[in-house]
């Protein structure tokens, strides 16, 4: 049975500063700025599953733009020079960071799938029975990105067999 | 000191690379593993003295990797580098013999702190 879960935006939004203060802006100078528009577009997402004491997706969304230069301060390189499989692999362990760090603060007994990537936008995906619970929006240098909590309901669990 | 840094990520090993460097550890010889399975394959063949691992992996896990060496009778100083940090895995972690925990995301500052005593 899934658990109420207890991570709030603010945990999320810690999260995601700890990832923009060591890989995205060690300098500081260019944060993620919220813009609380759960609805903003995206070109690009990734997403990790997590099952067991608390079921559902942590997903990562951005504009390709943004994808491409997160990828290139992870590997200390011009955007341009991004290569496809460079932009996959930083946006699949965007996912992975930030659901890692959500597992941690959830009850034992969770697990945690490897990302996929996705590269279309985040609005072509769909986690059957989930509902999405917390997020942090906002642009990066002026480009959309998302990390949102979606959460399966919790009734999924009593319809084993059931249509 | 030979270092065998295991992660599916390639754009993560190249993070931990740049930040081994950072941290002044540059000086070692520093090879690569894609997953659990080629990193247990490449401590029998390489003979590294550290392994710095991911622990979650496709073919084999972090973890799973740790163990099968040990049962293998290996015992190369191994540790963690992992987005996940649980108390459950800390401890299944040191049961199986692993020397330290770095959860991602990590700074140049903890991998001194944890390797500057390992590695000199």
């Amino acid at each position: 049975m899934s658990v109420e879960v207890e991570v709030n935006e603010n945990d999320l939004a810690e999260m995601v500063e700890q990832v923009w203060e060591s890989y995205l802006d060690p300098e500081g100078v260019n944060p993620l700025i919220p813009t609380y528009d759960e609805n903003q577009p995206s070109e690009v997402h990734s997403s990790v599953s997590i099952t067991g004491s608390w079921t559902g997706h942590i997903v990562y969304a951005s504009s390709t733009l943004a994808a491409r230069r997160a990828a290139a301060a992870f590997l200390a390189m011009e955007p341009d020079e991004v290569s496809e499989e460079d932009l996959s692999d930083v946006l699949g362990e965007l996912a992975n960071i930030v659901g890692g760090n959500v597992k941690a603060m959830l009850p034992p007994g969770a697990l945690l799938s490897l990302p996929q990537v996705v590269l279309a936008p985040e609005a072509t995906a769909r986690f059957p029975n989930t509902s999405r619970i917390s997020g942090v929006y906002g642009v990066w240098d002026g480009e959309p990105v998302s990390i949102s909590m979606w959460q399966s309901r919790g009734d999924n669990h009593n319809k084993e067999g059931a249509e | 000191m030979k270092i065998l840094i295991a992660d599916d990520s390639r754009v993560m090993r190249q993070i931990v690379v740049r930040t081994l460097r950072q941290a002044g550890f540059g000086d070692h010889e520093l090879i690569e593993a894609a997953n659990g399975r080629e990193a247990f394959d490449m401590v029998n063949s390489e003979s590294p003295d550290l392994v710095l691992s991911d622990w979650n992996m496709p073919e084999m896990n972090g973890i799973e990797c740790l163990r099968q060496l040990r049962a293998a009778g290996n015992d190369v100083k191994f540790g963690f580098v992992t987005s996940e940090s649980t108390p459950e895995m800390k401890d299944q972690a040191d049961a199986a013999g692993a020397l330290f925990f770095i959860v991602k995301p990590f700074s140049a500052e903890r991998f001194d702190e944890v390797f500057a005593p390992i590695l000199g």
